[in-house]
Protein backbone atom coordinates (compact mmCIF):
# COMPACT_ATOMS: atom_id res chain seq x y z
CA UNK A 1 0.00 0.00 0.00
CA UNK A 2 2.66 2.21 1.14
CA UNK A 3 6.06 2.45 -0.57
CA UNK A 4 9.23 4.30 0.43
CA UNK A 5 12.34 3.99 -1.12
CA UNK A 6 15.60 5.69 -0.91
CA UNK A 7 13.45 9.14 1.18
CA UNK A 8 15.89 11.38 1.78
CA UNK A 9 14.82 15.03 3.19
CA UNK A 10 18.06 17.88 3.85
CA UNK A 11 17.26 20.86 5.60
CA UNK A 12 20.49 22.79 4.64
CA UNK A 13 23.22 20.80 5.58
CA UNK A 14 21.03 18.37 8.27
CA UNK A 15 19.54 15.23 6.75
CA UNK A 16 16.60 14.30 8.88
CA UNK A 17 15.87 11.47 7.07
CA UNK A 18 18.62 9.56 5.17
CA UNK A 19 17.96 6.80 2.37
CA UNK A 20 14.80 5.45 4.62
CA UNK A 21 13.34 2.22 2.70
CA UNK A 22 10.07 0.40 3.88
CA UNK A 23 6.82 -0.91 2.87
CA UNK A 24 3.41 -1.28 4.59
CA UNK A 25 1.00 -3.83 3.19
CA UNK A 26 -2.72 -3.58 2.45
CA UNK A 27 -4.56 -4.20 6.40
CA UNK A 28 -0.92 -3.80 8.27
CA UNK A 29 -1.00 -1.33 11.12
CA UNK A 30 2.67 -0.46 11.23
CA UNK A 31 4.17 1.28 14.40
CA UNK A 32 6.86 4.09 13.40
CA UNK A 33 9.24 4.44 16.60
CA UNK A 34 11.38 6.98 17.31
CA UNK A 35 12.88 9.12 19.40
CA UNK A 36 12.15 12.87 19.36
CA UNK A 37 13.37 14.39 16.15
CA UNK A 38 14.36 11.16 14.36
CA UNK A 39 12.30 11.78 11.45
CA UNK A 40 8.86 10.57 12.01
CA UNK A 41 7.15 13.43 11.06
CA UNK A 42 9.18 14.53 8.81
CA UNK A 43 8.58 11.05 6.69
CA UNK A 44 5.17 11.05 7.40
CA UNK A 45 4.66 14.41 5.70
CA UNK A 46 6.75 13.36 2.87
CA UNK A 47 4.29 10.37 2.48
CA UNK A 48 1.01 12.28 2.52
CA UNK A 49 2.07 14.87 0.19
CA UNK A 50 2.44 17.52 1.95
CA UNK A 51 6.31 18.35 1.41
CA UNK A 52 8.56 17.22 -1.22
CA UNK A 53 11.66 14.96 -0.78
CA UNK A 54 15.33 15.92 -1.95
CA UNK A 55 15.74 12.36 -3.25
CA UNK A 56 13.88 9.07 -3.54
CA UNK A 57 10.50 8.14 -4.14
CA UNK A 58 7.13 7.06 -2.46
CA UNK A 59 4.01 5.30 -3.48
CA UNK A 60 1.19 4.80 -2.09
CA UNK A 61 -1.61 2.69 -3.63
CA UNK A 62 0.78 2.19 -6.83
CA UNK A 63 0.55 5.93 -7.34
CA UNK A 64 3.25 8.11 -7.35
CA UNK A 65 2.94 10.71 -4.84
CA UNK A 66 4.02 13.68 -6.51
CA UNK A 67 3.24 12.20 -9.99
CA UNK A 68 -0.22 12.00 -8.55
CA UNK A 69 -1.31 14.26 -5.32
CA UNK A 70 -4.34 14.36 -5.98
CA UNK A 71 -5.45 10.71 -6.63
CA UNK A 72 -3.09 9.91 -3.32
CA UNK A 73 -4.53 12.75 -0.93
CA UNK A 74 -8.04 11.07 -1.30
CA UNK A 75 -6.72 7.86 -0.67
CA UNK A 76 -5.20 8.84 3.22
CA UNK A 77 -6.64 9.89 5.85
CA UNK A 78 -3.47 12.58 8.06
CA UNK A 79 -3.53 13.58 11.71
CA UNK A 80 -0.55 15.85 12.03
CA UNK A 81 0.99 16.33 15.42
CA UNK A 82 -1.29 19.27 16.13
CA UNK A 83 -4.65 18.38 15.32
CA UNK A 84 -5.71 20.97 12.03
CA UNK A 85 -8.99 22.08 13.36
CA UNK A 86 -10.69 25.75 13.27
CA UNK A 87 -11.52 26.81 16.53
CA UNK A 88 -15.18 28.64 14.95
CA UNK A 89 -16.57 25.66 13.75
CA UNK A 90 -18.44 22.84 15.75
CA UNK A 91 -17.17 19.62 15.46
CA UNK A 92 -20.20 18.82 13.10
CA UNK A 93 -19.28 21.33 10.73
CA UNK A 94 -15.81 20.62 10.85
CA UNK A 95 -15.96 17.25 9.94
CA UNK A 96 -18.64 18.04 7.00
CA UNK A 97 -16.04 20.62 5.79
CA UNK A 98 -12.98 18.13 6.04
CA UNK A 99 -15.69 15.40 4.22
CA UNK A 100 -16.65 17.99 1.34
CA UNK A 101 -12.44 18.74 0.91
CA UNK A 102 -11.52 15.26 0.93
CA UNK A 103 -13.81 14.96 -1.92
CA UNK A 104 -16.47 12.20 -0.39
CA UNK A 105 -19.47 12.00 -1.98
CA UNK A 106 -22.25 14.26 -1.45
CA UNK A 107 -24.73 11.60 -0.35
CA UNK A 108 -22.80 10.02 1.48
CA UNK A 109 -21.29 13.08 4.00
CA UNK A 110 -24.44 12.76 6.23
CA UNK A 111 -23.22 8.88 7.14
CA UNK A 112 -19.82 9.34 6.90
CA UNK A 113 -19.43 12.20 9.74
CA UNK A 114 -21.67 10.44 11.73
CA UNK A 115 -20.00 7.84 11.61
CA UNK A 116 -16.48 9.23 12.43
CA UNK A 117 -18.39 10.82 15.72
CA UNK A 118 -19.65 7.74 17.01
CA UNK A 119 -16.47 6.09 16.16
CA UNK A 120 -14.31 8.54 18.51
CA UNK A 121 -17.36 9.28 21.10
CA UNK A 122 -17.46 12.93 19.99
CA UNK A 123 -21.62 12.75 20.23
CA UNK A 124 -21.82 14.70 23.07
CA UNK A 125 -19.97 17.76 21.61
CA UNK A 126 -20.89 17.45 18.23
CA UNK A 127 -22.61 20.86 18.62
CA UNK A 128 -20.09 22.83 20.38
CA UNK A 129 -17.45 25.05 19.00
CA UNK A 130 -14.15 23.40 18.89
CA UNK A 131 -11.93 25.96 20.58
CA UNK A 132 -14.33 25.28 23.73
CA UNK A 133 -12.93 21.81 23.73
CA UNK A 134 -10.65 20.59 25.92
CA UNK A 135 -7.04 19.39 24.17
CA UNK A 136 -8.07 15.62 24.37
CA UNK A 137 -11.24 16.52 22.68
CA UNK A 138 -9.38 18.68 20.10
CA UNK A 139 -7.16 15.38 19.29
CA UNK A 140 -10.17 13.24 18.96
CA UNK A 141 -11.83 15.96 16.48
CA UNK A 142 -8.53 15.81 14.90
CA UNK A 143 -8.47 11.84 14.43
CA UNK A 144 -12.56 12.23 13.57
CA UNK A 145 -11.13 14.49 10.50
CA UNK A 146 -8.99 11.77 9.77
CA UNK A 147 -11.38 8.52 9.28
CA UNK A 148 -14.15 10.83 8.48
CA UNK A 149 -13.76 10.09 4.31
CA UNK A 150 -13.46 6.61 4.89
CA UNK A 151 -9.71 6.56 3.75
CA UNK A 152 -7.97 3.29 2.48
CA UNK A 153 -4.64 4.63 4.54
CA UNK A 154 -4.39 6.49 7.84
CA UNK A 155 -1.30 7.78 8.82
CA UNK A 156 -1.62 9.45 12.29
CA UNK A 157 0.92 11.12 13.94
CA UNK A 158 1.31 10.57 17.47
CA UNK A 159 -2.36 9.96 18.10
CA UNK A 160 -2.23 9.91 21.84
CA UNK A 161 -0.20 13.12 22.62
CA UNK A 162 -1.79 15.33 25.22
CA UNK A 163 -4.59 12.61 26.27
CA UNK A 164 -5.07 11.25 29.31
CA UNK A 165 -5.03 7.64 30.38
CA UNK A 166 -8.51 6.81 29.59
CA UNK A 167 -8.39 8.72 26.48
CA UNK A 168 -5.22 6.88 25.69
CA UNK A 169 -6.90 3.43 25.97
CA UNK A 170 -10.20 4.58 23.77
CA UNK A 171 -7.72 5.76 20.66
CA UNK A 172 -6.05 2.46 21.32
CA UNK A 173 -8.72 0.77 21.00
CA UNK A 174 -10.03 2.97 18.23
CA UNK A 175 -6.75 1.76 16.45
CA UNK A 176 -7.31 -1.78 17.23
CA UNK A 177 -10.75 -1.47 15.47
CA UNK A 178 -10.02 0.63 12.55
CA UNK A 179 -7.28 -2.04 11.79
CA UNK A 180 -9.30 -4.30 9.56
CA UNK A 181 -11.04 -1.85 6.87
CA UNK A 182 -7.64 0.43 7.14
CA UNK A 183 -3.67 0.78 6.49
CA UNK A 184 -2.58 2.19 9.12
CA UNK A 185 0.65 4.24 9.57
CA UNK A 186 1.44 5.00 13.42
CA UNK A 187 3.95 7.04 14.98
CA UNK A 188 4.93 7.88 18.37
CA UNK A 189 7.74 7.57 21.04
CA UNK A 190 5.45 5.76 23.71
CA UNK A 191 6.08 2.48 23.65
CA UNK A 192 3.43 0.54 25.20
CA UNK A 193 1.56 2.35 22.35
CA UNK A 194 2.99 -0.13 19.65
CA UNK A 195 2.76 -2.96 21.76
CA UNK A 196 -0.57 -2.64 22.44
CA UNK A 197 -2.04 -1.63 18.82
CA UNK A 198 0.63 -2.33 16.02
CA UNK A 199 1.72 -5.90 14.34
CA UNK A 200 4.94 -4.60 12.61
CA UNK A 201 7.26 -2.09 14.03
CA UNK A 202 9.72 0.37 12.58
CA UNK A 203 12.50 1.77 14.63
CA UNK A 204 14.07 4.75 13.11
CA UNK A 205 16.99 7.08 14.56
CA UNK A 206 18.60 10.20 13.34
CA UNK A 207 16.76 9.79 10.07
CA UNK A 208 17.39 5.75 9.56
CA UNK A 209 15.85 2.69 10.32
CA UNK A 210 17.44 0.92 12.74
CA UNK A 211 14.95 -2.14 13.03
CA UNK A 212 12.24 -3.18 11.34
CA UNK A 213 10.11 -6.51 12.37
CA UNK A 214 7.76 -8.16 13.96
CA UNK A 215 6.62 -7.14 17.84
CA UNK A 216 7.68 -10.93 18.24
CA UNK A 217 10.65 -10.37 16.73
CA UNK A 218 12.10 -7.70 17.74
CA UNK A 219 11.78 -9.26 20.83
CA UNK A 220 13.28 -12.27 20.23
CA UNK A 221 16.05 -10.43 18.37
CA UNK A 222 17.26 -9.72 22.00
CA UNK A 223 16.88 -12.82 23.55
CA UNK A 224 20.20 -14.13 24.65
CA UNK A 225 20.53 -11.50 27.04
CA UNK A 226 18.85 -10.98 30.21
CA UNK A 227 19.02 -8.46 33.34
CA UNK A 228 19.35 -9.16 36.96
CA UNK A 229 18.65 -7.14 39.86
CA UNK A 230 20.32 -8.04 43.03
CA UNK A 231 19.89 -5.68 46.30
CA UNK A 232 23.01 -7.23 48.86
CA UNK A 233 23.19 -5.63 52.50
CA UNK A 234 27.20 -5.34 52.66
CA UNK A 235 29.44 -4.36 50.24
CA UNK A 236 32.01 -7.29 50.51
CA UNK A 237 35.32 -6.12 48.97
CA UNK A 238 35.86 -7.97 45.45
CA UNK A 239 32.39 -8.86 44.90
CA UNK A 240 31.79 -7.00 41.82
CA UNK A 241 34.83 -8.69 40.33
CA UNK A 242 33.26 -11.92 41.58
CA UNK A 243 30.19 -11.44 39.43
CA UNK A 244 31.96 -10.02 36.48
CA UNK A 245 34.18 -13.29 36.15
CA UNK A 246 31.15 -15.68 36.33
CA UNK A 247 30.37 -17.14 32.92
CA UNK A 248 27.68 -15.62 30.98
CA UNK A 249 27.70 -12.19 32.48
CA UNK A 250 28.19 -9.37 30.71
CA UNK A 251 28.23 -6.80 32.70
CA UNK A 252 28.10 -5.74 36.23
CA UNK A 253 27.18 -2.21 38.01
CA UNK A 254 26.93 -1.18 41.06
CA UNK A 255 23.94 1.37 40.68
CA UNK A 256 23.31 2.26 44.52
CA UNK A 257 24.42 2.11 47.68
CA UNK A 258 25.38 4.15 50.94
CA UNK A 259 29.41 3.50 49.99
CA UNK A 260 31.52 4.58 46.76
CA UNK A 261 30.86 2.02 43.93
CA UNK A 262 32.96 1.04 41.56
CA UNK A 263 31.55 -0.63 38.49
CA UNK A 264 33.52 -3.66 37.06
CA UNK A 265 32.69 -5.40 33.81
CA UNK A 266 33.61 -8.32 32.14
CA UNK A 267 34.19 -9.56 28.53
CA UNK A 268 32.45 -13.14 29.99
CA UNK A 269 35.97 -14.86 30.76
CA UNK A 270 36.86 -12.99 33.79
CA UNK A 271 38.94 -10.15 33.00
CA UNK A 272 37.29 -8.01 35.86
CA UNK A 273 38.08 -3.85 36.02
CA UNK A 274 37.26 -1.40 38.44
CA UNK A 275 36.82 -2.28 42.55
CA UNK A 276 34.29 -1.48 45.21
CA UNK A 277 35.88 -0.27 48.38
CA UNK A 278 34.69 -3.07 51.72
CA UNK A 279 32.79 -0.51 53.56
CA UNK A 280 29.57 -1.86 55.13
CA UNK A 281 26.33 -0.31 53.09
CA UNK A 282 23.33 -1.41 51.07
CA UNK A 283 24.20 -1.57 47.69
CA UNK A 284 22.24 -2.47 44.62
CA UNK A 285 23.70 -4.20 41.41
CA UNK A 286 22.58 -4.18 37.88
CA UNK A 287 23.46 -7.68 35.98
CA UNK A 288 23.48 -8.02 31.98
CA UNK A 289 23.85 -11.74 31.43
CA UNK A 290 23.27 -14.27 28.66
CA UNK A 291 19.65 -14.75 29.37
CA UNK A 292 20.81 -18.42 30.30
CA UNK A 293 19.05 -19.55 33.85
CA UNK A 294 22.43 -21.34 35.02
CA UNK A 295 24.10 -18.13 35.27
CA UNK A 296 21.33 -16.40 37.37
CA UNK A 297 21.80 -19.54 39.26
CA UNK A 298 25.55 -19.11 39.25
CA UNK A 299 24.67 -14.91 40.17
CA UNK A 300 22.67 -16.32 43.54
CA UNK A 301 25.56 -19.16 44.70
CA UNK A 302 28.19 -16.26 44.13
CA UNK A 303 26.48 -13.70 46.30
CA UNK A 304 25.10 -15.84 49.11
CA UNK A 305 28.70 -17.75 48.92
CA UNK A 306 30.36 -14.65 49.77
CA UNK A 307 28.59 -13.75 52.60
CA UNK A 308 26.92 -10.45 51.35
CA UNK A 309 23.91 -10.77 52.65
CA UNK A 310 21.19 -11.17 49.57
CA UNK A 311 18.05 -9.15 50.54
CA UNK A 312 16.73 -9.21 46.80
CA UNK A 313 16.70 -10.67 43.76
CA UNK A 314 14.66 -10.32 40.62
CA UNK A 315 15.34 -11.23 37.24
CA UNK A 316 13.95 -8.99 34.31
CA UNK A 317 12.64 -9.93 31.69
CA UNK A 318 13.88 -8.24 28.51
CA UNK A 319 10.89 -6.12 27.08
CA UNK A 320 10.23 -3.03 24.09
CA UNK A 321 11.60 -0.60 25.77
CA UNK A 322 14.91 -2.26 26.73
CA UNK A 323 15.24 -2.98 22.43
CA UNK A 324 14.32 0.21 21.84
CA UNK A 325 17.04 1.72 24.21
CA UNK A 326 19.40 -0.41 23.02
CA UNK A 327 18.61 -0.09 19.48
CA UNK A 328 18.28 3.95 19.20
CA UNK A 329 21.34 4.20 21.70
CA UNK A 330 24.00 1.49 20.17
CA UNK A 331 24.30 3.99 17.40
CA UNK A 332 25.11 6.76 19.27
CA UNK A 333 27.76 4.98 21.53
CA UNK A 334 29.38 3.83 18.43
CA UNK A 335 29.68 7.00 17.32
CA UNK A 336 30.98 8.23 19.96
CA UNK A 337 33.35 5.42 20.49
CA UNK A 338 34.54 5.95 16.99
CA UNK A 339 35.58 9.30 17.64
CA UNK A 340 37.21 8.74 21.24
CA UNK A 341 38.96 6.19 18.94
CA UNK A 342 37.95 3.32 21.48
CA UNK A 343 37.63 -0.69 20.29
CA UNK A 344 34.11 -1.75 21.50
CA UNK B 1 -14.76 23.26 -8.74
CA UNK B 2 -15.74 21.96 -5.74
CA UNK B 3 -12.76 22.35 -3.95
CA UNK B 4 -13.02 26.18 -4.61
CA UNK B 5 -16.72 26.18 -3.36
CA UNK B 6 -15.76 24.26 -0.72
CA UNK B 7 -12.74 26.44 0.86
CA UNK B 8 -14.61 29.54 -0.11
CA UNK B 9 -17.37 28.79 1.68
CA UNK B 10 -15.28 27.60 4.51
CA UNK B 11 -13.54 31.33 4.73
CA UNK B 12 -16.71 32.98 3.87
CA UNK B 13 -18.71 31.54 6.89
CA UNK B 14 -15.68 32.23 9.13
CA UNK B 15 -15.47 35.90 7.68
CA UNK B 16 -19.43 36.20 8.65
CA UNK B 17 -19.03 34.30 11.82
CA UNK B 18 -16.10 36.39 13.06
CA UNK B 19 -17.41 39.70 14.46
CA UNK B 20 -14.42 41.27 12.49
CA UNK B 21 -16.54 41.69 9.58
CA UNK B 22 -19.38 42.82 11.24
CA UNK B 23 -17.13 45.61 13.38
CA UNK B 24 -15.96 47.14 10.17
CA UNK B 25 -19.52 46.93 8.14
CA UNK B 26 -20.50 49.11 10.95
CA UNK B 27 -17.84 51.70 11.02
CA UNK B 28 -17.83 51.97 7.33
CA UNK B 29 -21.63 52.48 7.15
CA UNK B 30 -21.10 55.10 10.39
CA UNK B 31 -18.46 57.00 8.30
CA UNK B 32 -20.45 56.82 5.02
CA UNK B 33 -23.69 57.81 6.42
CA UNK B 34 -22.80 61.19 8.12
CA UNK B 35 -20.12 62.06 5.25
CA UNK B 36 -22.80 61.29 2.29
CA UNK B 37 -25.65 63.32 3.95
CA UNK B 38 -23.00 66.41 5.06
CA UNK B 39 -21.69 66.38 0.91
CA UNK B 40 -25.33 66.18 -0.35
CA UNK B 41 -26.79 68.76 2.23
CA UNK B 42 -23.68 70.65 1.19
CA UNK B 43 -24.55 70.53 -2.35
CA UNK B 44 -28.80 71.24 -1.79
CA UNK B 45 -28.11 74.42 -0.45
CA UNK B 46 -25.12 75.26 -2.95
CA UNK B 47 -27.58 74.53 -5.69
CA UNK B 48 -30.37 76.34 -4.37
CA UNK B 49 -28.44 79.38 -3.94
CA UNK B 50 -27.52 79.22 -7.54
CA UNK B 51 -30.94 78.98 -8.43
CA UNK B 52 -31.88 82.32 -6.36
CA UNK B 53 -29.22 83.92 -7.74
CA UNK B 54 -30.74 83.41 -11.11
CA UNK B 55 -27.99 81.30 -12.53
CA UNK B 56 -28.38 78.23 -14.73
CA UNK B 57 -27.50 75.46 -12.74
CA UNK B 58 -24.33 73.60 -14.30
CA UNK B 59 -23.38 72.03 -10.83
CA UNK B 60 -23.67 68.03 -11.25
CA UNK B 61 -24.87 66.14 -8.97
CA UNK B 62 -21.93 63.15 -10.03
CA UNK B 63 -19.36 65.24 -10.26
CA UNK B 64 -19.90 66.76 -6.74
CA UNK B 65 -21.54 63.72 -4.64
CA UNK B 66 -21.10 60.61 -6.30
CA UNK B 67 -17.16 61.26 -7.52
CA UNK B 68 -16.52 62.19 -3.57
CA UNK B 69 -18.75 59.41 -1.93
CA UNK B 70 -16.48 56.99 -4.75
CA UNK B 71 -13.23 58.20 -3.42
CA UNK B 72 -14.16 57.63 0.36
CA UNK B 73 -15.54 54.27 -0.20
CA UNK B 74 -12.08 53.33 -2.45
CA UNK B 75 -9.82 55.01 0.38
CA UNK B 76 -11.76 53.25 3.46
CA UNK B 77 -11.92 49.87 1.84
CA UNK B 78 -7.56 49.80 1.13
CA UNK B 79 -8.12 49.38 5.18
CA UNK B 80 -10.99 47.36 4.77
CA UNK B 81 -10.29 44.73 2.58
CA UNK B 82 -6.53 44.21 3.89
CA UNK B 83 -8.49 43.81 7.26
CA UNK B 84 -10.62 40.92 5.91
CA UNK B 85 -7.28 39.21 4.20
CA UNK B 86 -5.75 39.23 6.89
CA UNK B 87 -6.73 36.13 8.25
CA UNK B 88 -7.25 33.85 4.74
CA UNK B 89 -3.65 32.40 4.91
CA UNK B 90 -1.83 33.53 7.62
CA UNK B 91 -4.33 32.47 10.39
CA UNK B 92 -4.13 29.02 8.63
CA UNK B 93 -0.60 28.93 8.75
CA UNK B 94 -0.22 29.67 12.22
CA UNK B 95 -3.32 27.32 13.18
CA UNK B 96 -1.80 24.94 11.49
CA UNK B 97 -4.94 24.28 9.70
CA UNK B 98 -2.83 24.75 6.47
CA UNK B 99 -1.53 21.26 6.71
CA UNK B 100 -5.23 19.83 6.65
CA UNK B 101 -5.53 22.02 3.27
CA UNK B 102 -1.86 21.06 2.09
CA UNK B 103 -2.77 17.18 2.47
CA UNK B 104 -6.52 17.33 1.03
CA UNK B 105 -6.91 16.28 -2.73
CA UNK B 106 -7.25 19.92 -3.81
CA UNK B 107 -4.57 22.14 -5.86
CA UNK B 108 -2.46 25.29 -4.96
CA UNK B 109 -4.34 27.06 -7.27
CA UNK B 110 -7.63 25.71 -6.06
CA UNK B 111 -6.73 26.61 -2.40
CA UNK B 112 -5.88 29.94 -3.80
CA UNK B 113 -9.07 30.56 -5.89
CA UNK B 114 -11.43 29.28 -3.05
CA UNK B 115 -9.56 31.42 -0.95
CA UNK B 116 -9.44 34.61 -3.37
CA UNK B 117 -13.36 33.66 -3.88
CA UNK B 118 -14.45 34.09 -0.21
CA UNK B 119 -12.18 37.97 0.28
CA UNK B 120 -13.54 39.24 -2.70
CA UNK B 121 -17.80 38.52 -1.72
CA UNK B 122 -16.95 39.79 1.27
CA UNK B 123 -15.55 42.82 -0.06
CA UNK B 124 -18.14 42.91 -2.33
CA UNK B 125 -20.93 42.84 -0.06
CA UNK B 126 -19.09 46.21 1.52
CA UNK B 127 -18.82 47.84 -1.81
CA UNK B 128 -22.54 46.91 -2.51
CA UNK B 129 -23.58 48.63 0.91
CA UNK B 130 -21.83 51.77 -0.13
CA UNK B 131 -24.08 51.75 -3.56
CA UNK B 132 -27.26 52.32 -1.79
CA UNK B 133 -26.24 55.71 -0.78
CA UNK B 134 -26.62 56.87 -4.37
CA UNK B 135 -29.22 54.99 -5.14
CA UNK B 136 -31.48 55.92 -2.13
CA UNK B 137 -30.29 59.49 -4.08
CA UNK B 138 -33.33 58.62 -6.87
CA UNK B 139 -35.77 59.29 -4.35
CA UNK B 140 -34.48 62.74 -4.45
CA UNK B 141 -33.19 63.52 -7.58
CA UNK B 142 -32.97 62.59 -10.65
CA UNK B 143 -29.93 62.06 -12.76
CA UNK B 144 -28.04 59.90 -15.47
CA UNK B 145 -27.12 56.06 -13.76
CA UNK B 146 -24.27 56.30 -16.41
CA UNK B 147 -21.79 57.24 -15.18
CA UNK B 148 -22.57 56.17 -11.40
CA UNK B 149 -22.38 52.67 -12.39
CA UNK B 150 -19.45 53.19 -14.67
CA UNK B 151 -17.70 54.40 -11.17
CA UNK B 152 -18.80 51.50 -9.83
CA UNK B 153 -17.63 48.94 -12.21
CA UNK B 154 -14.24 50.83 -12.12
CA UNK B 155 -14.46 50.63 -7.37
CA UNK B 156 -15.43 46.36 -7.84
CA UNK B 157 -12.32 46.19 -10.07
CA UNK B 158 -9.94 47.94 -7.70
CA UNK B 159 -11.66 46.33 -4.57
CA UNK B 160 -10.93 43.03 -6.45
CA UNK B 161 -6.85 44.30 -6.54
CA UNK B 162 -7.00 44.98 -3.44
CA UNK B 163 -7.80 41.85 -2.57
CA UNK B 164 -5.64 39.89 -4.80
CA UNK B 165 -2.87 42.37 -3.03
CA UNK B 166 -3.85 41.47 0.91
CA UNK B 167 -4.19 37.60 0.18
CA UNK B 168 -0.57 37.66 -1.28
CA UNK B 169 0.39 39.79 1.64
CA UNK B 170 -1.57 37.13 3.89
CA UNK B 171 0.19 34.61 2.27
CA UNK B 172 3.87 35.56 3.14
CA UNK B 173 3.80 34.92 6.87
CA UNK B 174 1.93 33.29 9.82
CA UNK B 175 1.59 36.61 11.70
CA UNK B 176 -1.75 38.28 10.56
CA UNK B 177 0.16 41.67 12.26
CA UNK B 178 2.49 41.57 9.64
CA UNK B 179 -0.08 40.75 7.25
CA UNK B 180 -1.71 43.54 7.59
CA UNK B 181 1.05 46.21 7.62
CA UNK B 182 2.16 44.11 4.20
CA UNK B 183 -0.82 44.29 2.82
CA UNK B 184 -1.21 48.16 3.48
CA UNK B 185 2.08 48.93 2.32
CA UNK B 186 1.23 47.03 -1.32
CA UNK B 187 -2.32 48.07 -1.12
CA UNK B 188 -1.19 51.48 -1.39
CA UNK B 189 1.77 51.08 -2.93
CA UNK B 190 0.33 50.51 -6.32
CA UNK B 191 -1.08 53.83 -5.93
CA UNK B 192 2.50 55.11 -6.85
CA UNK B 193 3.94 52.99 -9.59
CA UNK B 194 2.38 55.76 -11.88
CA UNK B 195 4.26 58.00 -9.58
CA UNK B 196 7.75 56.69 -11.10
CA UNK B 197 6.65 58.06 -15.05
CA UNK B 198 7.89 61.40 -13.20
CA UNK B 199 11.63 59.29 -12.12
CA UNK B 200 12.28 58.22 -15.74
CA UNK B 201 13.82 59.86 -18.75
CA UNK B 202 13.39 57.96 -21.63
CA UNK B 203 9.60 58.53 -23.20
CA UNK B 204 9.08 54.47 -23.43
CA UNK B 205 9.25 54.04 -19.84
CA UNK B 206 7.13 57.19 -19.41
CA UNK B 207 4.61 55.46 -21.13
CA UNK B 208 4.61 52.23 -19.39
CA UNK B 209 4.57 53.53 -15.52
CA UNK B 210 1.84 55.94 -17.37
CA UNK B 211 0.08 52.61 -18.07
CA UNK B 212 0.39 51.06 -14.73
CA UNK B 213 -0.91 54.30 -13.15
CA UNK B 214 -3.76 52.93 -10.94
CA UNK B 215 -5.23 56.56 -9.96
CA UNK B 216 -5.44 57.33 -14.05
CA UNK B 217 -7.43 54.36 -14.77
CA UNK B 218 -9.53 55.11 -12.02
CA UNK B 219 -10.25 58.67 -12.54
CA UNK B 220 -11.06 57.27 -16.01
CA UNK B 221 -14.20 55.22 -14.35
CA UNK B 222 -15.62 57.57 -12.21
CA UNK B 223 -15.65 60.29 -15.12
CA UNK B 224 -18.18 57.88 -16.78
CA UNK B 225 -15.87 55.76 -18.85
CA UNK B 226 -15.91 52.29 -19.60
CA UNK B 227 -12.45 51.69 -20.70
CA UNK B 228 -10.93 47.57 -22.01
CA UNK B 229 -7.49 49.03 -21.18
CA UNK B 230 -8.57 49.76 -17.70
CA UNK B 231 -9.82 46.83 -16.88
CA UNK B 232 -7.23 44.66 -18.30
CA UNK B 233 -4.86 46.49 -15.99
CA UNK B 234 -7.07 46.01 -13.02
CA UNK B 235 -7.45 42.48 -14.16
CA UNK B 236 -4.03 41.67 -14.78
CA UNK B 237 -3.06 43.03 -11.22
CA UNK B 238 -5.63 40.71 -9.88
CA UNK B 239 -4.23 38.28 -11.80
CA UNK B 240 -0.24 38.55 -10.82
CA UNK B 241 -0.98 38.29 -7.33
CA UNK B 242 -3.19 35.78 -7.27
CA UNK B 243 -0.70 34.17 -9.56
CA UNK B 244 2.26 35.20 -6.83
CA UNK B 245 0.16 33.74 -3.99
CA UNK B 246 -0.13 30.44 -5.47
CA UNK B 247 3.59 30.03 -6.10
CA UNK B 248 3.99 31.00 -2.39
CA UNK B 249 1.16 28.17 -1.69
CA UNK B 250 3.04 25.41 -3.86
CA UNK B 251 6.37 26.67 -2.75
CA UNK B 252 5.39 25.17 1.16
CA UNK B 253 5.79 21.56 0.00
CA UNK B 254 9.57 22.37 -1.03
CA UNK B 255 10.95 24.04 2.18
Amino acid sequence: MIEVRDLTKSYGLHKAIDRLNFSVNKGEVVGFLGPNGAGKTTTMKIITGFMAPTSGQVKVAGLDVFEDPVEVKKRIGYLPETPPVYGDMTVEEYLRFVAHLKGAERAKIPSLVARAIEKTNLGDVRKRLIQNLSKGFRQRVGISGAIVSDPEILILDEPTVGLDPRQVAEIRALVKELAGQHTILLSTHILPEVQASCERIIIINRGRIVAEDSLDGLTKRMSGSGRVVIRVRRAIFGLAEALGSITGVRHVAAVSGSVQSGQASSNGNGNGLGAVSQVAGEVVFEIETDGAEDTIEKIAAQVVGQGAGLMEMKSESVNLENVFLQLTSSEEQQGSNVAAGVQS
Amino acid sequence: MRGILTIAGKDLRSLFYSPLFWVISFLLTGVWSVLYQVSLGTFARNATMMQMQGQESSMSLHEHVFAQHVGLVNFLMILAVVALTMRLFAEEKKNRTFDLLLTSPVTATQIVAGKYLAGLLASWTLVGISLLYPLATMFLADFDLGPLMASYLGLLLLVACYVAVGMFASSLTESTVLAVVMGLIFSVGIWFIGALSEAVEQPFWVTVFEHLSVGKHFSFFIRGGVGVASIVFFLSVVFINCFLTQRVVESSRWR
